[in-house]
């Protein structure tokens, strides 16, 4: 691949990224509001089908932030696309995260709540707004970065 | 301290014609590096600085200056 068309496919690729990266997060969260597959009126966490595929979706979301993949394009287009610029936002999207997600275990752990969480509850309030927090933070950062002008 | 970086790299670009990419191309970066060095929004490490201004035929205080 050229030098000039390995920058623009690269652009293409990082567009097409925050497009994705967005999408992906309103849909995980989407799903959070309307399966709420962790909770139970009993008050006991779920476990099952539902509650597996939450993690295994927050995980595989996660797996975003990470400089990975994209080995079909070749070496170079890899480089462009994971350049500097998005490994600092990637870094700045997860310093976010992280507070975020110390703010609620501490919220967790001190607030007075109706009925005892469980470890797996705890575990889902504080891992889904923080991953979808950085990868929408990353997904601003980025299109941020490629706005013309 | 509280000194503002500042970069002449559009003005320095334009002059010479290229468009965002074709720097890219020249630098080896993406057109999203450029783009947010441009603006404001990336502050480039000493490397990048260097290979802008080479590739522009020019020097680093040239392209930065501090405000």
């Amino acid at each position: 691949m050229e030098a000039r068309n390995a920058v623009e496919f690269a652009d293409r690729i990082a567009r097409r990224r925050v497009i994705g990266t967005t999408a992906a997060t309103v849909a995980f969260l989407a799903v959070q509001l309307v399966a709420r597959p962790v909770f139970r009126s009993d008050g006991y966490a779920a476990s099952g089908p539902r509650s597996y595929m939450w993690a295994l979706n927050a995980g595989v979301l996660l797996l975003l932030l990470l400089p990975i993949g994209g080995y079909v394009w070749g070496r170079r287009v890899r480089e462009l696309v994971n350049d500097e610029v998005s490994r600092r936002n990637s870094r700045t999207a997860t310093a976010g995260a992280f507070w975020l997600a110390m703010i609620t275990a501490l919220a967790i752990y001190v607030l007075p709540t109706v009925r005892d969480i469980s470890a797996r509850e705890a575990a889902y309030l504080v891992v889904t707004p923080a991953t979808a927090f950085a990868l929408l933070t990353f997904a601003w950062l980025e299109s941020r970065a490629l706005r013309d002008g | 301290m509280d000194d503002r970086l500042e970069n002449r790299l559009r003005e320095e670009r334009a002059r010479r014609g290229y468009t965002q990419a074709q720097l890219a191309e020249l630098v080896n970066v993406s057109r999203k590096t450029i783009n947010t060095v441009e603006n404001g929004i990336f502050i480039p490490s000493t490397v990048l600085a260097l290979r802008l201004a080479k590739a522009l035929d020019t020097t680093v205080e040239e392209l930065f200056l501090l405000r």
